[in-house]
């Protein structure tokens, strides 16, 4: 299976054996974002990593485990709820002037969105290069919900991945 | 009797203690969540569930809501982001704000609507676990973990600020574990998320404090 390294910035720890070891420059980055262009996936850096920054990981991935149709239907329902949720802290917390209050509903803002981003990842969007993204994708393309649909960027997404 | 917290599963056994569970203050909180002494339950047996039925319509692709798409928007972007993927993380979040952008309003929110709102999520929690059971999806099964904590902890702090008020919050922070959404009222943020253990630096703190 094809390979490329990347690095995980938060465990680097800048003991740059990544950048004696790799044959082709492709750890030498200004960003230490490992350059997927030159990287050939030998895994020589992710040897190399005292500190276990460096993972390979496959260019095509797997396909994604199958979901059934009535746990799909489940967690989109509850994901609405929870959209609901972050709907109404974000109104109170633009509406209220009691600073306790607001930091309270931003708070449940950004919570009620992450529950609901855990909900659609198990309910078939796992993987932005799965085949339910890829649906997803071409769907609103060819059924765009309103007229100012940024259309051209699903498009370069869908070239992308 | 033992009493379990319902958002981070700690244990309150009454025979460890010096004092029983029942004769704690009502402004007693979990030692390891911040959690209040009502979200704590007396060890439980095996819940009944019944049945549940599913209309599956809803898995229908075609009849996703701009809400629903904004957090499938925001979750592929973190995915992006994971594989090292700027410019599709960034592509992502775009769709994301278009998204959030045309989610409509819900008029004459207050935070008791909003209570309403968690109560009713905690309370759906066990069918959907159930129905997760019953596919034997673990990934789905998961989600409800966390998902029942998470909500358990957002509605105890929405009901404890209608109770307090201000003082709640007047000098402390709030935090966010940008894992799994778990919020935490303190100084520092715990040092391993209670829910999903994640360490101190995946939590972010809420800006604005006066």
């Amino acid at each position: 299976m094809e390979r490329k390294a990347v690095r995980n910035l938060r465990l680097c720890t800048k003991d740059c054996l990544c950048l004696y070891v790799c044959p082709h420059g492709a750890t030498d980055t200004e960003d230490s974002i490992i350059d997927v262009d030159k990287c050939t996936g030998c895994g020589e850096c992710a040897a190399a990593c005292p500190s276990g920054a460096i993972s390979m990981v496959p260019v095509q991935y797997p396909p994604q485990q199958p979901k059934t149709e009535e746990v799909k239907a489940c967690l989109n329902e509850l994901a609405q709820s929870k959209s609901d949720g972050e709907v109404m802290a974000r109104e109170i917390a633009k509406a209220t002037d009691k600073p306790g209050l607001k930091r309270l509903m931003k708070a449940v803002e950004r919570s009620e969105r992450l529950i609901a981003e855990d909900i659609m990842r198990e309910a078939g969007f796992m993987l932005p290069q799965g085949d339910g993204s890829h649906e997803l994708l071409e769907e609103l393309i060819s059924n765009p919900p309103t007229s100012d649909f940024p259309s051209g960027k699903a498009g370069e997404l869908l070239e992308k991945l | 009797m033992r009493y379990v917290c319902q958002i981070c599963g700690y244990v309150y056994d009454d025979e460890k203690e010096q004092v029983p569970f029942e004769q704690l203050p009502d402004s007693w909180k979990c030692p390891l969540c911040g959690a209040s002494k009502s979200d704590f339950k007396p060890e439980h047996k095996e819940r009944e569930t019944a049945e549940v039925t599913v209309n599956t319509e809803a898995a229908d692709m075609k009849k996703l809501s701009a809400g629903q798409l904004a957090a499938v928007c925001t979750n592929l972007a973190r995915g992006c982001e994971k594989q090292y993927k700027p410019a599709e993380a960034e592509l992502f979040n775009e769709l994301a704000a278009y998204f959030t952008r045309i989610t409509p309003a819900i008029n004459d929110a207050d935070a008791e609507t909003l209570s309403r709102q968690l109560q009713e999520d905690i309370d759906s929690y066990p069918d959907v676990r159930a129905v997760a059971d019953r596919n034997q999806d673990r990934g789905a099964a998961r989600v409800c973990v966390w998902g029942e904590k998470v909500t358990r902890m957002l509605s105890s702090l929405v009901e404890r600020y209608l109770k307090e008020g201000e003082q709640m919050l007047a000098d402390t922070d709030i935090w966010v574990c940008t894992v799994c959404g778990f919020v935490y009222i303190g100084s520092n943020p715990p040092e391993a998320c209670p829910v999903c253990k994640v360490p101190a630096y995946k939590f972010e703190k809420v800006e604005g404090r006066a």
